[in-house]
């Protein structure tokens, strides 16, 4: 395809005089197109973008905790407790009873997505306030000494996933840990 | 009756126009591209499902055994950090201002801070090997209750920029009290709003 063609040696012709053969300056630019188109491919594939990804997070002001302290009925409440195996466990309402295990898996029926939506559903249901109107769901998020921070992320990913508002982490009290402990096994065990 | 002459043309088309519009094109790329800086402290980051991004975040890293690292953006953004810092915890940290111009230089090179605000003078003499293997070993910020370096550091990127976004990097093992620990260094600090630092792989959604 290159138009350059050599005058390959066409030399002296008799005594007549040297002719360069006229060259055409002509060059094929093809395989420099196909070079260019390449390294801009490479370069396309491998390079990796660079702004990181975030979720939000908004914790309130320390001494403020006490006073925004808002009364919260004890149907519209759910406690999600993270402890340091990867386990989850969750129980309803405000008094320490009724644990029950869970897990992190999106399709599992007691997985903690599909609980908190049953959960979403049963607030709106059957948790009203005087007026008549039906309550958001509270989700109190406990982190035991010890869990990891994959956890808590997936969790605080679940509350963005399952659209609840009103979330809180909390620092369990020693109840708290007491009863992780105790359920933990009796659960766990069967 | 003559046939109809059709009138041979030459297949061979001008590629100089292609070929310039390539190599702009491959020239436009190389040059706006911005390079990672190597990372020196390894962070496997959590997966989730949020997408907003974030441009060059104060950051505040802690690594699988729970060590904190601090980051400002680099550029004029680290420098005026620095010059924050000695401003505001000059007296606490007298090491401070011995620092020398030549030193100060030197601090837009260091990606992450992962030692004692003590220590800064000596790590900014180190040579460019002893450096690296420094990256390598880093101690992390001291965050203990009688002097939160940490804060330091923070409220430093702060006066240097306050609408600068913070954003917490953990590991995805790292300890949760560890990250506890920033967040109430942050909320202390009158931060309440910050980002965690997630990505997209692998997320369930």
């Amino acid at each position: 395809m290159a138009e350059i063609s050599q005058g390959g040696g066409g030399g002296h012709h008799g005594e007549g005089k040297v002719r360069t053969k006229k060259l055409s300056t002509r060059v094929d630019l093809t395989p420099m197109v196909d070079l260019a188109f390449l390294l801009i491919t490479f370069f396309m594939l491998t390079t990796t973008l660079k702004k990181p990804q975030a979720m939000e997070l908004n914790m309130p002001k320390e001494e403020k905790i006490d006073e925004d302290k808002q009364e919260i009925a004890d149907c519209q409440v759910m406690h999600i407790i993270l402890d340091t195996l990867d386990r989850v466990m969750y129980y309803e309402g405000l008094e320490l009873k009724d644990w029950k295990k869970s897990s992190y898996s999106p399709e599992d029926e007691v997985g903690i997505r599909k609980t908190i939506l049953n959960k979403q559903k049963a607030v709106s249901a059957g948790c009203l306030t005087r007026e008549g109107k039906p309550k958001d769901l509270v989700v109190l998020i406990k982190l035991l000494k010890g869990a990891n921070y994959n956890n808590m992320v997936t969790i605080l990913d679940e509350m963005d996933i399952t659209d609840t508002k009103v979330y809180a982490i909390q620092k369990p009290d020693s109840m708290e840990v007491f009863a992780a402990k105790v359920f933990a096994e009796s659960i766990y065990k069967q | 009756m003559p046939a109809i002459k059709i009138p041979r043309k030459s297949t061979i088309i001008d590629m100089t126009a292609m070929c310039d519009v390539s190599f702009l094109l491959l020239t436009f790329f190389i040059l706006t591209a911005k390079f990672n800086d190597e990372q020196s402290v390894i962070i496997d980051v959590p997966a989730a499902r949020s997408e907003i991004k974030i441009d060059e975040p104060l950051l505040l890293s802690v690594d699988k055994e729970g060590k904190v690292y601090f980051t400002a953006p680099k550029g004029a953004m680290r420098t005026k950090t620095l010059d924050k810092l000695i401003e505001r915890y000059g007296e606490k940290y007298p090491q401070l201002k011995e620092l020398n111009d030549v030193q100060k230089a030197k601090f837009l090179d260091i990606e992450m801070v992962g030692f004692p605000i003590e220590n800064l003078p000596e790590v900014l003499n180190f040579t460019k090997e002893q450096m690296t293997s420094f990256k390598k070993s880093m101690p992390g910020i001291p965050m203990d209750t009688i002097q939160n370096q940490l804060g330091a550091w923070l409220m430093a990127g702060r006066y240097a920029d306050p609408e600068q976004r913070i954003a917490i990097k953990g590991d995805k093992i790292s300890n949760i009290d560890a990250v506890q620990d920033v967040i109430k260094t942050l909320t202390r600090n009158d931060v309440h709003r910050f980002n965690l630092i997630t990505t997209l792989e692998g997320a369930n959604r």
